[in-house]
């Protein structure tokens, strides 16, 4: 007996030894965090004056940058030395730069560990805006990353001059407080903010003798012949992950009854979506097609992956997507099942006729993606500002844009045309990704994204008259420019608006899928009351006051 | 043992004696040491507003104000009965699986089949969580293969993981499909060990197959099972998030929202370095006090624990 029980637990060890390893493989940390940072002794340079304006800049410094490679790429280049855009990058301005990449879509768990860990890379390419909680305020305050006022001052005439003859942006690019903190990722052209809205089956429409809906009524219909007699399964198909009816957030179809899904402006006053009647009537809407079968059945679960199918199959009619990674990615699906498929942008939907979108989907100006900061852990920071001064200049606008001259772009008439290598790769590659290979044009970065790359880019009619379809709403009014609670009252913040943001994800799903009945809606409001939205709104205005007192 | 050695030099000897297996015993210890017992030092954040740029001992005191925020929450009770009874239920119908299937091959006389229906049990333990959970998805969708399977018997066709009530049979069935046959491993290796003896003399007094297993098998595998049920009791509050994250959605998350899935959402992705401890080191003084109890109960009624 004692030989069994002995042999067993010899094995129960042995096994969470091998379980334990395995899951320590499993968490794949930045691991070369070996910090080539020659910068601490450098501090002699030869050009004490920092008078060294013309790239590539004189220097052996050496720095490590950390940024998640763009979803274009992935599955193309696995790191960032392999892209030639950051070959170039750095041959350009002259500085090394070591890349440590976070796995793709993991961004911000990696950053949560490469915080913890306590040993910061020189640059941080993140979004401190957006997905840090406490905002870029706390961000320097805890001693992650530097203010770079006096840095840009001095050693980023580009940036400088670009924030001082657009101070509309530059109020956005700082904090409450008046502090840089990034390299800044601009939109330079109103063309370029509006990308992504509801998208139709025109062939469909046609066959069916119907319109181009533009109310929620002729929406109804219009889905209802889809499902009838064009035998669509999901007439009405969107992505849910990690978000029920993710791009709801931004008023598709919530926008009709003049609210969305966060938080929005009326008046001079905040308001949160989710608690206003309006959000009730949505709810409504959606419960009656879902029990119709207009929505695809497995909404609640539904990710890109599963959207992209139903789209290629031809179980789904209509949905809500970009220009660039929705039509043009599904034109080429849909064609493939029915050679005479067109996809096509709708206005957002309105209540009545001739109305206006309250909402739709409108980036600002800065929106706070593909930025790069500096950490406090380089010490000598004039050459790192220097180089991300590099895609403010003119010669970086055209490089960050559309790369290297004569290779991935070519002047013709004063015009920067893109060469056929990004527009008809021969890899294969389509169009966004070939040209993320060369430039950072179709995504992000640090520089002013230029629109002569859209007008490309939409290499179809359609895509380009969705966008100006899309882009008739009033979401400028009523959308919040970038806000940020203070230092102490941004846990309080995200605890509520974590709390709150449960709650409402599961009262929407629970009374459209029809678990719980419409009446429920009420209850949820008080729901939400107890967990202090009232407070949530508190701080809200107070940070939109200081942002207005900027 | 007649005459008394101090400790030190029992150990000295005894050391003497098996050198070789004390040497093949430091990778584990080291691997407890360094990976188990040095990090608890790391748990002190729980009291504190943990800061990195301040390291551990720099951060500021906060008292107990994380575990108060965590059982003051509006989710505290809920998350904890989701764990509870997610940790119960596979307790009651995954644990005893592995058992059964351990006396069914140890029945099977054909050693190639015996061979094979082991590998191909042990086989989906190694398939990676985030492909099992796809499977699981794609196999439950609304016109999934479970559901077609349903429509040939006349039922509609409905997304099950759309179904909070059916979320804990979802996630144990899998468990049970996936970890039934890795587990028994112990219990086979456990029956390998029993002396062929009391068989024959069983067989002289004529008992069949089945009360052999009953009278035999079964109480010589009992020790282990107690360990296993002991060990399985410290963890009753560790509902892995891997699974739960890749399975649930908002209309499940009445049921299906457990104590790392919360912590999860609200630690992890909101930077929120004392929370997660501070909830981490109630689920571990809970887990503990559980595994005490239940080998303190097992070394009454059974005569068996782990210390």
């Amino acid at each position: 007996m004692k030989k069994v029980l002995r042999s067993s637990l010899i094995i129960v060890l042995l096994s969470t030894l091998l379980i334990a390893c395995s899951s320590q493989g499993g968490n794949s940390n930045p691991s070369n965090n070996g910090k080539s940072n020659t910068g601490g002794n450098n501090n002699s340079q030869t050009e004490a004056s920092g008078e060294q304006t013309g790239y590539p800049l004189q220097t052996d410094q050496k720095l490590t940058y950390w940024g998640e490679i763009t979803g274009n790429l992935v599955g193309v280049k696995p790191t960032h030395q392999d892209v030639p855009f950051f070959q170039e990058w750095q041959k350009k301005t002259g500085v090394q730069l070591e890349f440590i990449a976070p796995p793709s879509g993991q961004g911000r768990e990696a950053m949560n560990v490469l915080l913890a860990s306590g040993d910061l890379p020189d640059l941080i390419e993140y979004n401190f805006l957006g997905d840090f909680p406490g905002g870029p305020e706390r961000a320097i305050k805890e001693g992650y990353i530097v203010r770079l006022n006096d840095l840009i001052d001095q050693y980023a005439p580009n940036l400088k001059k670009y924030l001082q003859e657009n101070p509309d942006i530059d109020k956005m690019v700082k904090t409450d407080s008046g502090s840089y903190y990034t390299f800044p990722f601009i939109r330079g052209d109103d063309y370029l903010k509006v990308f992504q809205g509801p998208i139709i089956r025109k062939d469909w429409l046609d066959d069916l003798g119907l319109p181009v809906p533009e109310t929620i009524d002729e929406w109804t219909e219009t889905l209802r012949a889809f499902k009838e007699k064009k035998g669509a399964a999901a007439p009405f198909s969107v992505v849910s992950k990690p978000r029920f009816f993710n791009d709801s957030g931004n008023g598709a179809f919530i926008g009709a009854f003049g609210v969305t899904r966060g938080f929005y402006q009326e008046n001079g006053q905040i308001k949160f979506g989710p608690a206003e009647p309006g959000f009730k009537e949505y709810l409504n809407l959606f419960r009656e097609w879902y029990k119709e079968g207009l929505i695809d059945k497995n909404v609640a679960t539904a990710d890109m992956k599963a959207v992209d199918s139903n789209m290629a199959s031809g179980a789904t009619g209509a949905t809500v997507g970009n220009a660039g990674g929705g039509i043009g990615k599904w034109q080429p699906l849909v064609e493939g099942n029915d050679p005479k498929a067109v996809l096509v942008g709708t206005p957002y939907p309105v209540l009545q006729k001739g109305d206006t979108p309250k909402f739709g989907q409108r980036n600002q100006s800065f929106s706070s993606e593909g930025t790069v900061s500096i950490t406090t852990a380089l010490k000598n920071p004039e050459i790192a500002v220097r180089m991300l001064d590099y895609g403010y200049s003119e010669e970086g606008h055209m490089f960050f844009n559309f790369g290297t001259e004569g290779v991935s772009y070519n002047m013709e008439g004063g015009y920067p045309k893109y060469t056929d290598l990004l527009m008809k790769n021969p890899d294969k590659l389509a169009p966004a990704q070939a040209i993320s290979m060369y430039a950072r044009g179709s995504y992000n970065g640090p520089f002013v994204q230029d629109k002569r790359y859209a007008e490309q880019f939409f290499a179809l009619q359609t895509q380009r008259d969705a966008v100006s379809t899309w882009q008739k709403t009033d979401a400028a009014k009523y959308n919040l420019p970038p806000l940020t609670p203070t230092p102490e009252e941004s846990s309080e913040y995200a605890t509520i608006m974590n709390d709150i943001n449960t709650l409402v994800d599961e009262m929407t799903l629970k009374i459209i899928l029809g678990s719980e009945t419409l009446d429920q809606f009420e209850s949820y409001i008080a729901k939400m009351k107890s967990l202090k939205l009232d407070r949530a709104i508190e701080i809200q205005n107070a940070a939109l006051e200081r942002y207005n007192n900027r | 043992m007649a005459n008394r050695e101090s400790f030190k030099q029992r150990f000295i000897r005894d050391f003497v004696l098996n050198k070789y297996l004390y040497v093949m015993m430091i990778p584990v210890v080291a691997y407890y040491v360094i990976f188990h017992y040095a990090p608890m030092y790391g748990a002190l954040i729980a009291f504190k507003d943990f800061s990195p740029m301040k390291g551990i001992l720099g951060s500021d005191w906060a008292g107990l104000k994380h575990f108060q925020d965590f059982f003051n929450s509006y989710y505290f009770v809920r998350v904890l009965k989701n764990t509870l009874l997610i940790s119960l239920y596979s307790l009651l119908f995954e644990f005893p699986m592995p058992i059964l299937l351990a006396l069914l091959i140890n029945e099977v006389r054909n050693r190639t089949f015996k061979r094979v229906a082991q590998t191909i049990t042990y086989m989906p333990y190694f398939i990676s969580m985030v492909v099992i959970c796809g499977i699981i998805t794609d196999f439950t969708n609304a016109d999934g293969l479970i559901n077609r399977l349903f429509m040939l018997l006349g039922y509609d066709g409905q997304a099950m993981l759309q179904k909070p009530e059916l979320f804990r049979p979802i996630y144990i069935l899998s468990e049970i499909w996936q970890r039934i046959g890795w587990e028994s491993i112990i219990y086979i290796a456990a029956l390998m060990g029993i002396d062929q003896e009391q068989y024959e003399a069983a067989r002289m007094d004529g008992a069949s197959r089945f009360k052999q297993m009953i009278y035999i098998t079964l109480p010589g595998i009992v020790p282990v099972i107690a360990i296993m049920l002991i060990l399985r009791m410290g963890s009753l509050l560790n509902v892995g998030f891997e699974k739960i994250i890749l399975l649930y959605n908002p209309i499940t998350y009445e049921t299906a929202d457990v104590i790392s899935s919360f912590v999860y959402r609200k630690g992890l992705l909101e930077f929120g370095w004392s929370y997660s401890s501070a909830v981490g080191l109630f689920n571990s003084v809970i887990n503990l006090i559980l595994l005490i109890t239940a080998n303190y109960i097992s070394r009454k009624v059974s005569k068996s624990s782990l210390w």
